[in-house]
């Protein structure tokens, strides 16, 4: 089985590609991020490409380990299709600006850039023309990819690596991918509309099927209906049979210097695959750790920043399962975190220096991630300094009378008896017992 | 008041020795007199008068006005102008009021030049006759039942009867320069990317160019220094912040090198060639040194021409498609307009790639190339405009001979240069237009040879 992609996610500038229209545009009302140009009014003509709709996509490129094509003249092609969100009749899409690139054993064949069409209800029968001329960079792969599975996890990867770039729209995913899938002897049939990853793997896992119970599989265009969560033959008309493309007579090529390659290299952004296998390395962690670390790259950001006060690996295991959990809990990204890098280095160092509890730990972090201050003040305005050594055991005492039925279980062999009383000791301590010393103390107690 | 070239009338005008209001009066008043029977204008604006008595107000008081100052202005139907209708002489367009303003609109405006209304054309420039405009023909006020030229025929029109004191036409293969030729004015092809063309309704884009149609030399070079200049938000464009032309006076032409090649009169009836040499013996009569150039291609620019244009053509008008402007192109256009977007999608097919497009791209590649060259042997080319005499109005010729019209006006376009237009004698009581082609940016020695001719 041999399938590849098309890519198109959505770059990060303030202006559109063409035109000086702000691209904010799931933030206005329809048709306010407009103009002459991306309206397609009779006469308007586009300004030179976006510079920095040009760079974000050269550092894509580098990211994906792309040759980026420098000086020579990359011309903007018309690509002309009929549909109602399309404002000239024609999208405008540049030749490669970088090729032959690679991404954990994928082959990247073309990076472009090109415009985004508008939004257009069928049902109504409306356009919105906000998203008209938004950059896009275009990815292509080879046909790589042997099985659906593997389909996705190079999606995710790659997706992860966009956003890594920092280069592509903030917002929940804008992916639109068309897929092309052959079974070995069989035609190759392109894939459309698709806008996930789980709608990637879901139309593949359907093709493959589809194609192996056919004796001959037509090669053709196919739709996928994301509902249904099945491929449909997309009707002829649906289908340009010719883009006639030329280049655009409007715009000068682009020319990309190589200087400018390098000084864009110099300043890019680790991909992520490459810098789990560094992270791994450097810091001796365990891989599965290194996956949840770098899952975001602000996360891995962060990690990196405390480990030169707080030993590695430790940090690595409390990202992995308390700042995580913290963060998914609360709904919050990386780069929504309001305590200083300083302050987490002081939190987790009074973890390490054993001066409180992991438990402790976290319910400081839970309250600094709203009350972004010094975790030593935190600790004090929580009251949860460890209780005295006398007042422990007097509360276990007290747990001890008050569940005599427990205290048989576990005296009569019943282990996870102990489970629970210690438990009630720290609810009578009202959780600030050190749990590990109030079960030490309890099996004192109860060995007696 | 009726010796005046343009350039004076606007010093009148500014030193108050005559109005604005005087000069825009007598504008409307010939619109009203003669344009129910030649047809040079689709709109004309309302508040014209308003406008003119701002600027007499504004001299009055002494303060600075515009190099157009208190001028009257026709713009083709092709340059979107705000408030007016941006028809381009076609159903498709009627009733479309422009939202916008193109730069050059733009510029006309703050350098005071009054905006009298919208010239009618040839069907999206889509014709050399002034026939094609779903608004009538245009008549020629020059040469009486014949036709006069296109595609800026009715800013031809209005210019040779007095109903404007300029215009603004564009030029793809000639549209300026073929109506100056047959009306018997002056007009300019400036350099491609000279002037923006931020507003101006698409033919074929990368030959497209706004320029003025004038009376007198002053007044093409005083309108295209208006115009000229790069606009930041258009891509294919000269990094230039201004021209001068009307700075540099006096021309010498002594040692001067006029360009002249036997390709001209190959393809030329030898009556219009009369007056050409006319002034190409004047002009060495006046110290110029006569260079005979070599431009083996020339004759092949035309088809060369008419293959890109209609490849950009089909391209511009997919936008036409009857969703947002009026209707859809092919049901409601004429016959040449719709040839053109015929021809341009079937040449564009995918299997036809490199046998048509590609191949008439490396054939502009090898005209501009010849006239470069050309013009390096030569500060000028001096060769008439439109190679016979225009035709009788509503005389049934074939698309073929249309096309001839433009053998000379489209090299030109195909090399980017600059080429200007002016009325050097008659043939027939008919008017022919003598072409001064120069090289890029290479305006001012194209001004300067025509003021010289125009002098004599």
């Amino acid at each position: 089985m041999k399938i590849g992609f098309e890519i198109h996610e959505q770059l990060f500038t303030d202006q559109k590609l063409f035109c000086n229209c702000p691209t904010n545009y799931r933030d206005v009302p329809p048709n306010t991020n407009v103009c002459p140009v991306c309206t397609g009014m009779p006469g308007s003509k586009p300004s030179s490409p976006n510079e920095k709709a040009i760079d974000s996509a050269i550092e894509i490129a580098l990211m994906l380990n792309c040759e980026i094509v420098v000086d020579k003249s990359i011309y903007i092609q018309r690509k002309h299709y009929d549909y109602p969100d399309l404002p000239n009749g024609y999208q405008r899409t540049s030749l490669p600006i970088a090729e032959d690139g690679e991404l954990e054993d994928v082959g990247i064949r073309e990076v472009h850039i090109e415009e985004d069409p508008g939004k257009y209800d069928p049902v109504q029968g409306k356009v919105d023309f906000n998203r008209s001329g938004i950059p896009l960079v275009e990815i292509v792969t080879d046909p790589d990819l042997s099985s659906p599975e593997q389909a996705r996890d190079f999606l995710n990867t790659l997706i992860r690596t966009l956003e890594y770039s920092g280069r592509v729209r903030p917002e929940p995913s804008t992916l639109r991918a068309d897929t092309n899938i052959s079974l070995k002897g069989g035609n190759r049939v392109e894939v459309k509309n698709i806008n996930s990853v789980k709608g990637a793997f879901r139309a593949l896992k359907y093709e493959a099927m589809r194609q192996k119970r056919r004796k001959e599989v037509k090669r053709e265009t196919r739709a996928f209906m994301e509902g249904q969560m099945i491929t449909v033959p997309m009707r002829s008309k649906e289908v340009a049979e010719d883009y006639r493309n030329i280049p655009d007579p409007d715009i000068l090529p682009i020319r990309i210097e190589g200087e400018k390659v390098e000084k864009i290299r110099a300043e890019m952004h680790e991909p992520p695959h490459l810098r789990r296998k560094r992270v791994i390395e450097k810091y001796d962690i365990d891989p599965a750790v290194a996956d949840v670390l770098v899952t975001e790259r602000g996360f891995v950001d962060l990690f990196e920043a405390v480990t030169d006060e707080v030993d590695p690996r430790f940090a690595s295991h409390w990202f992995k399962d308390i700042l995580r959990k913290v963060l998914n809990y609360k709904d919050m990204g990386p780069e929504d975190i309001p305590f200083s890098v300083d302050n987490l280095v002081e939190l987790l160092k009074m973890v390490e220096r054993e001066e409180i509890t992991p438990e402790k730990g976290e319910l400081i972090l839970r309250k600094m991630v709203e009350d972004p201050k010094n975790p030593k003040k935190l600790l004090e305005e929580l009251d949860l300094k460890a209780i005295d050594r006398g007042k422990l055991v007097s509360s276990v005492e007290k747990v001890i009378q008050e569940n005599e039925e427990a205290v048989r279980d576990f005296r009569s062999g019943k282990k996870e008896a102990l489970n629970f009383l210690a438990g009630q000791v720290m609810k009578v301590t009202e959780g600030k017992a050190d749990p590990r010393e109030a079960m030490n103390v309890l099996e004192e107690r109860l060995d007696e | 008041m009726g010796e005046m070239n343009t350039l004076q009338k606007v010093e009148a005008i500014k030193s108050g020795e005559l109005s604005t209001t005087e000069n825009i009066e007598d504008k409307l008043e010939t619109i009203e007199e003669r344009d129910g029977e030649i047809n040079a204008f689709i709109e004309t604006n309302e508040d014209v008068l308003e406008r003119a008595k701002e600027i007499d107000r504004k001299i009055e008081r002494g303060e600075e006005v515009g190099k157009l100052a208190g001028l009257g202005i026709g713009i083709k139907s092709n340059i979107n102008t705000k408030g007016l209708q941006a028809t381009c002489a076609s159903k498709t367009l009627e009733g479309y009021v422009s939202a916008y303003d193109a730069v050059v609109v733009e510029r006309i405006r703050e350098e005071d030049g009054i905006i009298l209304g919208m010239n009618n054309m040839d069907e999206f420039a889509c014709g050399s006759s002034g026939e094609t405009s779903a608004f009538g023909p245009t008549k020629n006020p020059s040469a009486e039942d014949r036709i006069p030229g296109g595609s800026s025929s009715g800013g031809a029109a209005a210019v040779a009867s007095g109903m404007c004191d300029l215009a603004l036409g564009s030029d793809t293969g000639g549209s300026i320069r073929n109506p100056a030729s047959h009306c018997g004015v002056v007009g300019l092809k400036p350099t491609y990317g000279l002037v923006p063309r931020q507003g101006l309704v698409d033919l074929s884009m990368s030959f497209d160019q706004i320029g003025p149609l004038s009376t007198d030399v002053s007044g093409a070079a005083l309108l295209t220094e208006a115009i000229a200049g790069l606009n930041e938000n258009e891509s294919a464009m000269f990094d230039l912040e201004s021209v001068n032309y009307l700075g540099e006076v006096e021309v010498a032409l002594d040692g001067l090198k006029i360009g002249v090649s036997s390709k001209f009169r190959e393809l030329t009836d030898p009556e219009i060639m009369d007056p050409i040499d006319e002034a190409v013996d004047y002009l060495r009569d006046q110290g110029a040194e006569l260079v005979e150039v070599d431009l083996p291609n020339l004759e092949k620019a035309m088809p060369t021409f008419y293959l890109i244009l209609s490849v950009e053509f089909f391209s511009a008008t997919r936008k036409f498609d009857g969703r947002k402007y009026g209707r859809k192109i092919e049901e409601v256009c004429g016959e040449e307009v719709l040839r053109r977007i015929v021809r341009g999608k079937y040449i564009s097919r995918k299997e036809f790639k490199g046998k048509y497009y590609q191949r008439a791209l490396q054939i502009r590649t090898l005209i501009k190339k010849e006239l470069t060259e050309a013009l390096k042997k030569a500060d000028v080319l001096v060769g008439p405009t439109v190679p016979k005499l225009p035709h009788e109005l509503g005389e049934d010729i074939s698309p073929g001979e249309m096309y001839a019209y433009d053998y000379l006006t489209v090299p030109a376009n195909l090399g980017g240069l600059c080429a200007g237009v002016l009325p050097f004698g008659k043939v027939d009581g008919i008017p022919v237009g003598l072409q001064v082609q120069g090289p890029s940016l290479g305006e001012a020695s194209v001004l300067n040879v025509m003021k010289a001719l125009e002098k004599r």
